[in-house]
């Protein structure tokens, strides 16, 4: 979706040209109500997502049921988080997206800055964890946590401080920051030495004197590479995924439980602020927090369910975030004030630890 | 041809040295008129970005010289295969382009771990270091030179061999003081090509320094897309824009003093020959060695270009369901299956693809002919500054002018879909296209139109029968090198691509950011195969063999 097409208007109701009007004189987002409305055959809804696993499931349990049950057209536009994000700041009040995924703490600085819209009522909301209320509509829970592969260390993880074994040493693939993992291995190192989000000068020197790393790591798949060539022993990495890795290619890596909890990350849908197809982008929603979309993501990526109702047999249930009791440990942060220190950090990260 | 570098480049640019001007950082921050140095003052004053800066710069002339030293016997090599042979020989150098970034990390990752194959045979590790990634820049850069070099070695006359052999050149002289010295402008092509290329770009950097190398690029990625600080980001692009153009200067200057009989007669310090006269026991020992190391470059060019790619082919039937596998699990054809079976979504992306990059290499060889003509033939400064601007695209990181287009997003939403990535594209491969015709055109002898014209030709005729003949391997070479780069663009289309207008790289990339599934080695093969054949088929039509052998 690249242009405004005028013919539209004639389509729209008063409250949508209300909501037009009121976006193209600027008028602040938050005092914007979107309107509900019905959904149109043959709109388009334009998703922005990431490719492989994520965009077959959806295909196959979010956008074919769409397509089937109201005639509309799905449309996806995949790429990674910063290339999206950068975009939809960019179209703010203006969005080409109807519908952007983002990790946890982008989500909300998302809302806050007026990009994305906070959460609402909607089908199937009432069933989410509070957890997956913020920032719009958390779809998966993911966890940050040790990895490692058992044939290069002397004894399971357990525990962060493990990161710091004499038997680890130079044999780390540290996350980079910024980036979901990065940033929760900087707060967990920082809570670990009595430092938090609001202090975070014992986590960079903790970290700090780990040094040499054997590499560092800028996304899963690239782990998986270092892990597959033999070059790193251990990383912090979202547990999920990297079980199914281990399972299906790797068996010698193992997901750790540490001791402390594991940072929460997180899968969040945001409805741009702005949209013109409210209503349908709330029915994307809803249809991936439904039960079915929910147990695909368990089953074949180990993602962890964000609405409390969904059964999971025990074996599978084991391997992802799940559970009231599971969810309440996960570690939450204030983000907002963690992403407002970005560029410092970054800057000091970059310095002190990756050179 | 203005008007593309208007739309395409122009704007993008001011855009990015307007940020750069801006003292306020904040992602919604009104974009003030009045300039700011606060950005230029943090990098510049700043030792942490200078010493990045200089490494950059390093990078960039290491992988150059690596690949003129590789390239050279390579070239040599394609330049002396039978003529049916030529075009699997093209394709052979071609291949690392052919391939995504990500894939070909992959493939050297497991090739210089330190259980893998080079640390086995030969002791070498390297992996995660600045040398890794100079190596692996050279790989897929190293085609560029080489497609320039080739077009000066089989366009020279054979006779030129034939006569300094009758006066007793050894091969070794040959190629000191005949081969070399003509080649030597399409070169400075080459290898300031690879070193603009390699000094701007950062995804190889990532990968295969395994997060520990640093270069501007890859800061300016960071400070851009991850941090939002556009400034900051458009800042660090423009200071490394400055100094690759000074770079590409000095190589300049460099290869001026090494080419006396290009330069104008009142130009020329003397009318010696290039090269140092080497004591003549050294002369002896270097010819008795020539052939042995031109043979082992030669062999080692050929490792590393087809080298780590094998295992791209193995792995794309390796039954594992992720592509960074180090060991053999069994045969599978699963994974072409998939490709084709839910893969109209990747046929459609890479359809639309080659059409972008046909109309996009096919506007850049139209553009840069004429503008070659003019930079060698009319030597005035404003030609010579027009010729510099032209660089400017290939001087900046991929990234910076993403930002720019970013921030013209709108902008660029007003003209259709694909109009927008061919303007954007066209500004990315023309100087590819500018500097490897204009090579071409400065080794044309202006005699044979001079003949032409004294015999009655007008110039539309002299130029269509006697100078597109002539240039035609150029302009072939330089227009499947243009097809190649746009085919595989991905920062800055990713940012201009939607639902239906999505390219094959840009689609591969959103697929590796979640997991790398063995169906991008399936892609890679495929686009190798589809490729050579595409080369045989106009070979068999149009004949290569007879453009390069008239």
């Amino acid at each position: 979706m690249t242009e405004k097409k005028p013919s539209l208007v004639t389509r729209r109701d008063f409250g949508r040209l209300a909501l037009g009007a009121s976006t193209i004189i600027a008028a602040p987002a938050i005092l914007t109500r979107p309107v509900r409305a019905q959904i149109a055959p043959g709109s388009r809804l334009v998703v922005g997502i990431w490719g492989g696993a994520q965009e077959r499931i959806t295909r196959q349990f979010i956008a074919e049921p769409l397509m089937e049950r109201y005639g509309v057209e799905i449309e996806y536009v995949l790429g990674g988080t910063p290339e999206r994000r950068a975009r939809a700041y960019q179209e703010r009040g203006r969005p080409s997206f109807d519908v952007i995924y983002l990790n946890i703490f982008e989500s909300r600085q998302a809302v806050k800055d007026g990009v994305t819209q906070a959460a609402r009522d909607i089908e199937n909301s009432d069933d989410l964890y509070e957890l997956a209320k913020l920032g719009g509509y958390g779809v998966a829970f993911n966890a940050v946590t040790p990895v490692y592969d058992a044939t290069m260390v002397d004894a399971p993880m357990t525990s962060w401080a493990d990161f710091w074994r004499p038997d680890l040493a130079g044999k780390i693939a540290w996350p980079t920051y910024p980036g979901a993992q990065g940033t929760a291995a900087l707060l967990m190192a920082a809570r670990l030495n009595g430092g938090d989000e609001y202090n975070i000068d014992p986590g960079f020197k903790a970290v700090a004197e780990l040094k040499p790393f054997a590499a560092f790591q800028g996304s899963q798949a690239q782990l998986y590479g270092m892990f597959d060539a033999d070059q790193v022993a251990a990383s912090a990495e979202f547990g999920s995924f990297t079980q199914k890795y281990a399972d299906t290619q790797n068996p010698d890596i193992m997901v750790s439980k540490p001791s402390e909890g594991m940072p929460v990350a997180m899968n969040v849908a945001c409805i741009t602020e702005g949209t013109e197809n409210q209503a349908l982008a709330e029915a994307w929603v809803s249809l991936h927090l439904s039960e079915a979309c929910q147990r695909a993501y368990a089953e074949e990526i180990y993602y962890g369910p964000t609405i409390k109702s969904l059964e999971l047999p025990p074996e599978l249930a084991a391997k992802c975030v799940y559970g009231e009791e599971d969810v309440a440990n996960l570690i939450d942060f204030d983000w907002e004030h963690v992403i407002a220190q970005q560029g410092a950090w970054s800057s000091r990260f970059n310095r002190e630890i990756q050179s | 041809m203005g008007l593309w570098l208007a739309i395409g480049f122009a704007a993008p640019m001011l855009t990015v040295t307007l940020l750069s001007l801006q003292a306020e950082t904040g992602v919604f921050a009104p974009v003030s008129l009045v300039p700011s140095p606060a950005q230029f003052a943090a990098v510049l004053g700043d030792v942490y970005y200078l010493g990045i800066l200089f490494q950059t710069l390093w990078t960039g002339l290491a992988t150059a010289f690596l690949s003129a030293v590789l390239g050279l016997p390579l070239a040599l090599w394609l330049a002396s295969l039978p003529a049916r042979w030529q075009p699997l020989g093209v394709a052979l150098v071609l291949i690392p382009l052919l391939t995504n970034v990500v894939v070909r990390s992959i493939g050297f990752i497991l090739f210089m771990a330190s259980n893998g194959p080079l640390a086995s045979l030969t002791g070498i590790d390297i992996l995660f270091t600045r040398a890794a990634v100079i190596v692996a820049l050279t790989q897929v850069f190293m085609p560029f030179l080489v497609m320039a070099l080739f077009d000066a070695l089989s366009t020279r006359d054979a006779r030129i061999d034939e006569a300094a052999s009758s006066l007793g050149a050894t091969p070794t002289d040959r190629f000191w003081h005949v081969t070399l010295p003509i080649a030597l402008p399409a070169l400075r092509a080459g290898v300031t090509i690879v070193f603009l290329l390699s000094a701007t770009a950062y995804v190889s950097a990532t990968l295969i320094g395994g997060g520990k190398v640093w270069v501007i690029g890859r800061l300016v990625y960071e400070e851009a897309l991850l941090i939002q600080n556009y400034p900051l980001a458009s800042a660090l692009a423009l200071v490394l824009l400055a100094a690759c153009l000074a770079v590409t200067w000095l190589l300049n200057v460099v290869f001026a003093r090494m080419t006396p009989w290009l330069q104008p007669q009142e130009r020329r310090a003397s009318t010696a020959g290039p090269g140092v006269t080497l004591p003549p026991r050294l002369r002896r020992a270097l010819r008795a060695v020539a052939p042995t190391v031109r043979f082992a470059l030669l062999a080692m060019a050929l490792f590393l270009l087809v080298g780590p790619l094998v295992f791209v082919a193995v792995n794309s039937v390796n039954d594992v369901p992720q592509a960074t596998a180090a060991a053999w699990r069994g045969f599978t054809l699963r994974w072409y299956v998939q490709i084709f079976s839910e893969g109209s979504n990747y046929i459609d992306a890479a359809i639309l693809s080659a059409q972008l990059a046909g109309i996009s290499a096919t506007c850049a060889v139209l553009v840069a002919l004429p503008a070659s003509f003019a930079l060698v033939r009319r030597r005035s400064r404003a030609v010579t500054v027009a010729g510099g601007l032209y660089l400017l695209p290939l001087a900046l990181p991929g990234i910076a002018l993403a930002l720019g287009v970013l921030r013209l997003l709108q902008w660029f939403y007003a003209i259709p879909p694909f109009l927008g990535l061919v303007v954007v594209h066209v500004v990315l491969v023309a100087p590819f296209t500018l500097v490897m015709l204009r090579a071409a055109v400065d080794s044309l002898d202006i005699r044979l139109e001079e003949a032409a014209a004294s015999l009655g030709a007008r110039p539309m005729r002299s130029f269509v029968l006697v100078v597109v003949p002539a240039l035609a391997p150029a302009l072939f070479a330089s227009g499947v090198i243009a097809f190649l780069v746009s085919f595989g663009e991905v920062t800055v289309t990713a940012f201009l691509t939607t639902a239906r207008m999505l390219t094959l790289p840009v689609r591969i990339y959103a697929d590796v950011q979640f997991d790398v599934e063995p169906t991008v080695n399936v892609i890679s093969v495929l686009t190798i195969v589809m490729t050579v054949l595409a080369l045989a088929a106009v070979n068999r039509i149009v004949g290569l063999d007879r453009v390069w052998r008239r």
